[in-house]
């Protein structure tokens, strides 16, 4: 059973999700003197206070939905806008907020062409990112879910750095559109389920409220039939095998802070996690090995492909599909510390994967390319940025001390214990991927200087710095104290298992 | 008390390292002399805490196990901050940390106004806490955070000279290697927490002997001695460290004469009440350990340089000291493990002036080995190990990365349907016109045009109707019929080509595997 929700005075999902709709009207109204980046920057820094706020008092020790709201939508259709989180949404708010700041500043001084259209479409994204970890409503969700295109769609076709921009721009939408198409209609079901069962007289009351669904009995078949609905709606986004060739296109041809969107906030495992696993449990504990496999798949195939790239930004493309295989992977063991696992791993590609797309954008703005080809002896010319992104790969690679360890760890162990042939296959993919990393960080860092590019560019400036070592710290701070986001999900992740195994 | 003294162990070194880093991001001017004797500084309070310990062991007993907290856990994942402390840890402890100052005191001078100084120091710094933190560790998975922190600072070390791009390949070298047996490291974690709930060293050896063919222990202990061997740079792992020798002569006496390389020997003295009860595992250390031992002994007669002879040395010395542990003689292995280091870190200290000590001149390989042309040529070539490896694992993993990408070209992007980057539509004016000169609209033939599976599904169906009625009812021959069988079978050839490589057998045979288990 859930718990019940609770509400906690102030309306803070909803005052932070208004400051972003205030500051994207503000970046269009307001007088010529005030500039888009600075309104765009302020928003990000107040509604960071409002998740901040939100982390502050959440309280880790109840797995129920906490700072809930619930207001009537549309009445007719029982849709609520109803918003809430509780330990496994919690911490994506802030992290969110942080990535978004990330990026606002990484492309402060970029953004020549339109620039009010750029940041005001940012701050679209970041309100329908944050929305989605909040919507409690399916209808909401899927409202919050479809917005992310339209914006990402802009920001890859308009300010995408490669020649194939428009194409990628629209691989990503057309992919994300046609698995929208099922979770539309995997919602619905549900909601016509809980009518069905709760049908009496003349009452029919479609339901979209995420907390009754889940207690809603499910029938076998139904479950099945959702199960399989689920995936195909989140697999594009996570990104499952063969669903992920979109990923590397606008890794490459879109700019380095929306690849940092794209690769750092894993929505679709988050909707494997929040709607997949817990609508479908007893659909899961018979596909479990469906999933262990799609993760396998992808996580090898995303080695083998990342192997095999030449392009900075490619590999690591590929190399988080790869990590999302072993996530996902960890997830079908339907254990606590699989699931918790996976939880720091999202959490870590915020902080890692977003972080070194934020970098390599850095490196793209001074050499206009990240094919190593062209790069090479940056190691020695640009030592601070060269460190920085060794310390974001080796957390790539689970090194302890990072915080890349206790997540791959957890993994890994929990892959082990239920599908013991796939965690052997994750420990040679840990071999692997220490291949593919330190090959590309050779060929791209080390070796002698051959570029005048190379060598005459600066080395990070201060604003870049300033968001490389707080990527460090966040780095080193989660791999140095992990309990610190393990505790905070413990509860609700308990819960989760729980509802998965105990029906 | 003892808690605080041995958690500042490791920690004092990583912090003095921090401290570097934090100095270079934030540019304050430091001498760098004055970071040399921070760091001597740092490894002699080590030293005399760790003697402190040593004392107290005397007067009070030893100490033992010593819990100091929890790191984190999940489910049955419990992870302690945990020390040991016998004579084992605390003996090679207070050698460790003597051989660390040491290599501090000389690094100072050794690399004084060297490009990246402060680099180096940090990383010695990080190695030798790390170090630390493996010998006095009281539980597996801390032991893996220095083992893991040590490969890092030994790939940043061998790869010191940032542009040389063979230093650089050795490193990704050693890291690679070190990777699998850190793998090897994980699976024994894995099962310890299963089989013995728990990871702690003075635990994992209390398991109750299985009957089964492969008991547990053995597997357990399989997993352990994956990552020593790798470490220690055993046969048949061994040709990384002979490529290690790229970086500063202070780094390499310590990572692969004095101490790195024997923290395998370690990890196995660690484990020797498990060992023991697995007598096969003792047996393939004995094999291991003598044939490391005649591969180092051999292929060191013919090296010409004094670097390459001494690590030759070492790995012969390091594999018998495995085959000392294989035969039961774990004092003997470990009073041999100190001695030697000791020895080593001497000898490498002073290979860069030895050409100024010695007046004679280098002893030619013996007659006996240069006229076994064979085996003069194996020992060259270092028994072909390296290559041996090569052709194994990283040209087939390279291939099949290969192939993989020409799949997700060829295969993947077009059965999603999604339209293909250089797609056919008409982009430009002067395409358009290109197209309609050069032999027109090649759409022209199809029905229709569709895309993704279920348009491409229809079109082909559409197609495939349209070519019956135009090839067999119309015309009624058979010719185009064959060519087009020829065509499949040929397209079926390639696939099979394909299977029939040798990587993809072993790959089908590893997937069989993967979902048996």
């Amino acid at each position: 059973m859930i718990e019940t929700p609770i509400e906690n005075g102030l309306p803070l999902i909803s005052m932070m999700l208004s400051t972003l709709a205030i500051g994207t009207l503000l970046i269009w109204i307001a007088p010529h003197r005030f500039k888009a980046r600075h309104l765009a920057l302020i928003s990000v820094l107040i509604t960071l206070a409002f998740t901040l706020a939100i982390l502050a008092g959440f309280d880790p020790s109840t797995s129920a939905f906490q700072f809930v709201e619930k207001h009537s939508w549309i009445p007719t259709l029982q849709i609520n806008y109803f918003v809430g989180v509780d330990g496994i949404s919690v911490l994506f708010l802030p992290l969110t907020s942080l990535l978004f700041l990330g990026i606002i500043l990484s492309s402060w001084t970029r953004i020549r062409a339109m620039p009010r259209l750029y940041f005001s479409l940012l701050l679209v994204l970041l309100a329908a990112t944050l929305g989605t970890f909040c919507a409690l409503d399916t209808i909401l969700f899927f409202l919050f879910w479809e917005t992310t295109l339209i914006p990402v769609y802009f920001l890859v076709s308009h300010w995408g750095h490669g020649p194939r921009r428009r194409y990628a721009a629209s691989k990503y939408t057309l992919h994300m559109l046609a698995s929208g198409i099922p979770l539309l209609l995997a919602f619905v079901l549900l909601a016509i389920n809980h009518a069905d069962i709760t049908a009496s007289g003349q009452d029919y009351l479609l339901n979209f409220d995420y907390p009754t669904l889940i207690d809603t009995p499910v029938s076998a078949t139904l479950q099945t039939a959702l199960f399989f609905l689920f995936l195909l709606g989140f697999a594009p986004k996570v990104p499952l095998f063969p669903f992920h060739s979109w990923l590397p296109t606008i890794a490459i041809d879109g700019s380095g802070t929306t690849a940092a969107w794209v690769t750092g906030l894993k929505l679709g495992v988050y909707g494997l996690i929040r709607y997949l696993v817990p609508l479908t449990p007893d659909a899961t504990v018979n596909f479990h090995w469906l999933l262990a496999g799609l993760g396998t798949l992808g996580m090898i195939y995303g080695a083998l492909m990342a192997l095999a790239q030449t392009n900075l930004r490619s590999m690591l493309a590929y190399a988080s599909v790869s990590h999302v295989g072993l996530v996902v992977l960890s997830l079908a063991s339907l254990t606590l510390s699989g699931i918790q696992g996976s939880l720091f791993q999202l959490v870590n590609f915020t902080i890692v994967a977003g972080g070194l797309y934020l970098l390599s954008g850095f490196l793209h703005h001074r050499t206009g390319s990240t094919e190593s080809l062209s790069l090479g002896g940056l190691a020695t010319t640009k030592p601070l940025f060269s460190a920085f992104f060794f310390l974001l790969c080796i957390a790539g690679l689970g090194i302890p001390g990072t915080n890349g360890f206790p997540a791959e760890f957890l993994m890994i162990v929990s892959a082990l214990e239920t599908h013991t042939g796939a965690g052997l296959a994750a420990l040679g993919i840990m071999v692997i991927s220490a291949a593919y990393v330190l090959n590309l960080f050779r060929k791209a860092f080390l070796g002698p200087a051959r570029y005048g590019l190379i060598i005459q560019a600066e080395d990070l400036r201060p604003r870049e710095l300033a968001i490389a070592i707080s990527l460090a710290v966040f780095v080193l701070v989660l791999g140095l104290f992990p309990g610190l986001v393990l505790d905070l999900m413990k509860v609700s992740a308990e819960a989760w298992v729980a509802r998965v195994n105990g029906g | 008390m003892i808690k605080t003294l041995v958690a500042l162990i490791p920690l004092l070194p990583w912090l003095v390292g921090g401290w570097i880093a934090v100095a270079r991001v934030g540019r304050f001017s430091i001498n760098e002399r004055k970071i040399g004797h921070l760091s001597t500084l740092s490894a002699l309070v080590v030293l005399l805490l760790i003697l402190g310990l040593d004392v107290i062991a005397l007067i009070q007993g030893l100490p033992g196990q010593v819990d100091v907290g929890t790191w984190f856990e999940s489910d049955i994942y419990h992870v302690p901050i945990s020390f040991t402390l016998d004579w084992l840890s605390l003996g090679h402890g207070t050698l460790v940390a003597l051989l660390m100052t040491i290599s501090m005191r000389f690094s100072t001078n050794y690399l004084h106004h060297e490009a990246g100084m402060m680099r180096f120091m940090m990383v010695m710094n990080l190695f030798a806490g790390s170090m630390m933190l493996i010998i006095l560790s009281g539980n597996a998975v801390l032991t893996f955070v220095g083992w893991e922190l040590a490969g890092v600072s030994s790939f940043l070390l061998i790869g010191y000279a940032l542009d040389r791009p063979i230093a650089t390949r050795n490193a990704q070298r050693a890291m690679v290697t070190n990777r699998i047996g850190d793998a090897g490291f994980i699976l024994g974690i894995f099962l310890a927490y299963k089989w013995m709930g728990s990871v702690s060293w003075d635990q994992i050896h209390t398991l109750e002997l299985g009957n089964d063919l492969i008991s547990q222990t053995s597997l357990i202990a399989c997993g352990f001695m994956l990552a020593a061997l790798a470490k220690s740079a055993q046969f048949p792992f061994s040709p990384w460290i002979s490529r290690a020798l790229d970086g500063p002569t202070p780094s390499s006496a310590i990572f692969y004469g004095a101490l790195m390389v024997h923290a395998g020997l370690y990890l196995t003295l660690r484990l020797a009440p498990l060992l023991v009860q697995e007598p096969w595992i003792m047996t393939l250390l004995v094999i291991v350990g003598l044939l490391t031992a005649f591969y180092g002994w051999i292929s060191g007669l013919v090296q010409s340089d004094v670097k390459s002879a001494l690590i030759f040395s070492t790995i012969s010395q390091v594999g018998l000291m495995f085959f000392m542990c294989g035969m039961g003689w774990f004092t003997l292995a470990a009073w041999a493990m100190a001695a030697h280091a000791s020895w080593r870190a001497w000898q490498l200290f002073h290979a860069p002036s030895l050409g100024f000590m010695t007046s004679k001149p280098a002893q030619p390989v013996p007659r006996w080995l240069s006229n076994q042309h064979w085996l003069y040529t194996a020992a060259q070539q270092r028994f072909w190990l390296e290559q041996i490896g090569d052709m194994l694992f990283t040209h087939s993993a390279r291939k099949m990365a290969q192939d993989t990408r020409m799949f997700e070209e060829r295969v993947v992007d077009r059965l999603i349907g999604v339209p293909s980057g250089e797609s056919d539509t008409i982009s430009s004016l002067v395409r358009w016109q290109a197209m309609k000169f050069e032999g027109g609209d090649h759409r022209k033939g199809h029905i229709g045009y569709g895309q993704g599976v279920f348009g491409k599904l229809i079109q082909t169906v559409a197609t495939l109707l349209h070519w019956v009625e135009k090839h067999m009812v119309l015309k009624g021959t058979g010719e185009n019929f064959l060519s087009g069988l020829q065509m499949l079978g040929n397209q079926l050839l390639r696939i099979d080509l394909i299977l029939s490589r040798p990587r993809y057998l072993i790959f089908m045979i590893v997937i069989t595997f993967v979902i048996i288990l």
